[in-house]
């Protein structure tokens, strides 16, 4: 920041924000733009805005970046509350539901968003549907970022596992899944599975959910009433996670950035993980090609969320930044090719079946993510980096470590979301 | 409470004191040399966060996340880090909000508070004792209480996210109100007599005498105050959302995971953001010191 | 406490009723502006905020109504607020010992009267300038598990690792150290200035009697330090449960909770759950504990000086 940014800084502190922006037409509109990418994801990101500022010379996205996790959604919350927020800011698609009923954010409008080149056509079914709350759109799906399973081709092959077209076979039991991953161990003489969880109860909650989701059955959060749960799915699915970390198979304990640097070592031939990993992987020089998390208990199913844009509720709407902003949007969605270079699956699906896209490998490996998207149960207090994701550690993490029965941590779990459910709903 | 010896000067008010320390025969014993070592080593111990942080940030990024802890870094020593921080962060910027707003804060208790402390330590008006009592019982509330409703009212008259939210709701210091008043309680009333036979107003009174024989206290106050309002990190946090806005506490707060995992920038950051109170301390220790303990006793 | 009524006959008294007048307009004229502020952000928050305990009232606006006392009912009811009650009277109790009794040796070394005063002073005094998110930073850095400098020290010397901010058993304790680094010096500097403040006399007496500095220190500083010793206790033990800055920028209250502060609590439930009606009553709660602790603290110096 420069010293006119000290000046800034203390005029917009006495109160004269935005200064009477509508004689002021010919100027440049600054728009605020909040969201939670970083590390490698912040970098692209950063790129995306750089070429949507130079493209449209009239307005000026300034990003702010903030900490990932329940934080971000809070500060976010307060803002929309305060009637200052950024005049656009990213959100998880699964957090929409918590916002979009209290009128913390509002609805896009369709017609200004084909007038710039979007409409509803050019996303995935299930992606759209997503974006609605009550027969309107508050939130554009930039991608779907589905949850994973890396492997590492060569130690693949030397245990055998890789099918004729060089992709991993196919499994599709619990038993047949350890099987392979004890066969990759073999060759690596240290683990077959690489799976980071500590303190994440996002990153548990990422592979449990695909699992249950498996199963073929659903989770309904209703507020007023306990959970609708199949508690036997949730509870085999505990128990096979948990019988994963025996420190063959995988690592007993370790956290996020342990599994990912074992993984990118050679020191196991899977990892689970989200798709946003993938510029780690490619830097680490492994041979590495990726595939959605092997159908286990029947139903195909992928635990993913979207990084969607959303219009904060503004005290005074100021129209011109308003029109901005859909350009914006729509020139990021439209360049979003090299979003996907980070391992995400963009949400506009001229991208998506652009030749371009399909070169990209692995990410066109697992692009049939987006047709069997799983998102989060749908509450106020669910979803990406909620405080439920965390309530899901506190009892499950035990459960991982071997600690706890998967019974006893789920039943936990279940208790507490219905005490959550049982209580009056704030939006 | 103090009996004036011959090896130190009497305390000038009842609250203060010079924490000099008092210097008998020194004998090289056994006890004073064990004494010396366990306060080296304790002093080595408190330093040691300082000196890590300023390791790490003197390294490049690699060494920094390298997986073999060594204080010498194999790359050498480099400032990329801080070059780094200033290029991308908001550093100056919050410090410049953190001081303008501190400033005003400091500037706006100290005006309100001797007002109010002369008040009720000279003045004999009606209710004076009821405003005495409530003041002292407000220094029991403690801030996290006012939190929720102090958010809500900001937001119902549209503050949120201004620098007056941050401003306004820490000019209260009902402790400092108390430490004022027992100051002037102390000053000789004769030295008033004079004005007030002459003629002249409370106002003149209060300015023209009060207030420069209270230098100490107001500086004492105003460097308590100062160095609160600095620091404060949950009020700030609550009122403002914006980053141009941010205080420093809580601009640091955004960095940690806005860089991902860059520990050198972290602590380049860390260090940048304790660099000012700690220069400042530097040149003003004895006021500083003397300043925190008096008032401090009144508050908490 | 002293009045500021003049003791002596003012040469007013004939116009006694309007000079009473003038008083009273000054005295509430000087009073004004801090009434002002004090009033509009700080009193009235505290009624408003009691009000708003009763009612349901969201961060969104919604749920306006009044409901009385459900919500102090469902807080007594709430497992987790008990649970970060706890949390917060664990850590009292587990920091108010090393940060009083650090403090004590502290001073007690520099009375002895050391060479290089500053360089100590500034040690030990330091840290207590820094705001509480560079405390966090430096101590989250040191606190790594596979990078910081704790781990690296144990491992050196033969230990095992610590996970200190992911092991629900020693998170708080981490946290303990972290705050005693940052905070112990202001209690040192109150206890420096009491020392100071013990007639030499006391020590001249003891000397000429035979008694060693051992000796003369549990026998005289100890006892004549006892006022300040129970300040400093009943001020810490304040401040303690206060607080909110460095757990929440260090575990946010994890792991699993096992840290969380009432404040953190409070401050979740108003603005993470929206629910700003019963993040009220919660901290209405609280600030009925403060104000018992505090009444204790009052009856107890009140005791001690009579």
């Amino acid at each position: 920041m420069t010293g006119s940014a000290l000046l800034g800084g203390g005029l917009l502190a006495a109160g004269l924000t935005g200064c009477g922006g509508a004689a002021q037409a010919a100027a440049v509109q600054d728009i605020g733009f909040w969201h939670l990418l970083s590390g490698g994801d912040g970098i692209k990101m950063q790129a995306m805005i750089n070429a949507a500022n130079q493209a449209n010379p009239g307005f000026k996205v300034h990003p702010t970046v903030l900490a990932w996790g329940p934080p971000y959604y809070t500060k976010l919350a307060m803002a929309s509350a305060g009637g200052r927020p950024p005049e656009v800011a990213i959100m998880h698609a699964s957090r929409v539901p918590g916002y979009a009923p209290g009128g913390l954010i509002e609805p896009w409008d369709l017609d200004l968003l084909a007038e710039n080149g979007v409409t509803s056509a050019d996303f995935a079914p299930r992606i759209w549907e997503k974006s609605q709350h009550n027969g309107q759109v508050f939130s554009i799906a930039l991608d779907s970022h589905p949850f994973v399973m890396f492997y590492n081709t060569d130690v693949a092959g030397k245990a055998g596992v890789l099918g004729s077209n060089g992709q991993l076979q196919e499994v599709s039991s619990p038993d047949e899944f350890k099987a392979m991953a004890l066969e990759m161990q073999k060759v690596t003489k240290a683990h077959g599975l690489s799976f980071g969880y500590l303190g994440s109860g996002s990153q548990m909650w990422r592979l449990f959910y695909t699992l249950y989701k498996q199963h073929g059955v659903d989770m309904e959060l209703t507020p007023g009433q306990p959970m609708k749960v199949d508690r036997e799915a949730a509870v085999e699915s505990l128990e096979f996670m948990a019988s994963l970390f025996d420190d063959t198979i995988a690592a007993q304990a370790g956290d996020i950035s342990t599994g990912i640097a074992e993984f990118a070592r050679g020191g196991s031939g899977m990892l689970f993980s989200g798709v946003w990993e993938l510029p780690t992987m490619k830097k680490a020089g492994i041979p590495v090609d990726a595939a959605t998390i092997p159908t286990l208990y029947g139903t195909p199913a992928s635990y993913a969320d979207s990084h969607s844009f959303v219009l904060p509720r503004q005290l005074k709407l100021n129209e011109d930044k308003r029109r901005d902003v859909y350009k914006f949007v729509t020139d990021v969605l439209k360049g979003s090719l090299s979003w996907a270079e980070a391992g995400h699956i963009p949400g506009y699906q001229p991208v998506v079946q652009s030749q371009a896209y399909r070169e990209l490998t692995p990410q066109i490996h697992y692009a049939n993510a987006a047709d069997i998207i799983a998102y989060d149960p749908e509450s106020w207090f669910s979803g990406s980096g909620s405080d439920w994701q965390t309530y899901f550690a506190e009892n499950v993490q035990n459960v991982l470590l071997g600690r706890d029965k998967a019974a006893a941590g789920w039943d936990a779990f279940e208790q507490r979301t219905n005490t959550l459910l049982s209580r009056p709903n704030p939006v | 409470m103090a009996i004036p010896t011959l090896t130190r000067p009497a305390p000038s008010t009842t609250t203060g004191n010079s924490l000099k320390i008092r210097q008998p025969r020194r004998k090289l014993t056994v006890g004073r040399i064990a004494a010396i070592v366990v306060a080296a080593v304790i002093a080595v111990l408190w330093l040691i966060p300082f000196a890590w942080a300023t390791a790490t940030a003197f390294k490049t990024e690699t060494d920094a996340a390298a997986p073999d802890v060594t204080w010498l870094p194999p790359s050498g020593f480099t400032p990329e880090a801080f070059v780094k921080v200033f290029q991308d962060g908001n550093i100056p910027l919050w410090t410049w909000n953190s001081l303008y707003t501190s400033a005003a804060i400091t500037a706006i208790t100290l005006v309100i508070s001797a007002l109010v402390a002369y008040a009720l330590s000279r003045i004999d008006f009606k209710g004076k004792k009821v405003l005495m009592t409530v003041i002292i019982a407000s220094i029991i509330i403690p801030p996290p209480v006012l939190i929720i409703p102090l958010f809500y009212q900001m937001l119902a008259l549209n503050l949120i996210d201004t620098s007056w939210a941050i401003i306004l709701p820490q000019v209260i210091h009902p402790a400092m109100v108390f430490v004022l008043k027992k100051f002037f309680d102390q000053i000789p009333r004769e030295l008033e007599e004079a004005a007030v036979m002459d003629g002249a107003s409370r106002l003149r009174i209060f300015t023209q005498i009060i207030l420069p024989l209270s230098r100490p206290i107001l500086a004492a106050v105003a460097i308590f105050v100062f160095i609160g309002a600095w620091n404060n990190f949950l009020w700030p946090f609550i009122a403002t959302n914006d980053g141009n806005l941010l205080t420093l506490p809580v601009g640091l707060q955004t960095i940690k995971s806005a860089y991902g995992i860059q520990y050198a920038q972290n602590m380049a950051s860390a260090l940048l953001a304790a660099l000012p109170l700690i220069v400042v301390f530097l040149f003003f220790q004895r006021q500083i010191i003397k300043g925190v303990a008096t008032t401090g006793l009144a508050g908490t | 406490m002293s009045t500021s009524t003049l003791s002596r006959p003012r040469p007013e008294t004939l116009r006694k009723p309007t000079s009473r007048t003038r008083s009273n307009l000054s005295g509430w004229g000087f009073a004004a502006p801090f009434l002002v502020f004090f009033l509009v952000f700080l009193v009235w928050p505290i009624l408003y905020g009691f009000y708003m305990s009763l009612t349901g009232k969201s961060l969104t606006g919604a749920n306006d109504s009044l409901i009385g006392f459900a919500n102090y009912a469902e807080a007594l009811a709430d497992a987790d607020m008990w649970r970060s009650l706890g949390n917060t009277l664990y850590f009292t109790v587990i920091s108010t010992v090393p940060l009083v009794l650090v403090a004590l040796i502290m001073a007690a070394l520099l009375n002895i009267g050391l060479p290089a005063q500053w360089l100590w002073r500034l040690s030990y005094f330091a840290p207590y300038l820094l705001a509480s998110t560079v405390v966090s930073l430096f101590f989250t850095w040191m606190y790594n598990p596979q990078l910081g400098l704790i781990n690296e020290f144990l491992t050196g010397i033969g230990l095992p690792r610590v996970a200190w901010l992911n092991d629900p058993n020693v998170a708080m304790w981490a946290i303990v150290i972290a705050t005693l680094w940052w905070t112990v010096g202001f209690n040192f500097l109150l206890y420096l200035a009491a020392m100071q403040n013990i007639p030499a006399q006391h020590y001249e007496a003891a000397s000429l009697d035979g008694a060693g500095a051992w000796r003369q220190f549990f026998s005289i500083t100890l006892p004549q330090l006892t006022p300040t010793t129970v300040m400093i206790v009943l001020l810490q033990i304040l401040a303690s449960l206060k607080i909110f800055d460095q757990v929440y920028q260090m575990t946010a209250g994890g792991p699993g909770g096992s840290t969380r502060p009432v404040v953190q609590y409070i401050f979740e439930t108003g603005f993470t759950g929206y629910r700003l009606g019963y993040s009220a009553a919660i901290s209405y709660i609280f600030f009925g504990l403060i104000v018992v602790i505090s009444v204790m603290q009052f009856v107890i110096t009140r005791r001690r000086s009579a």
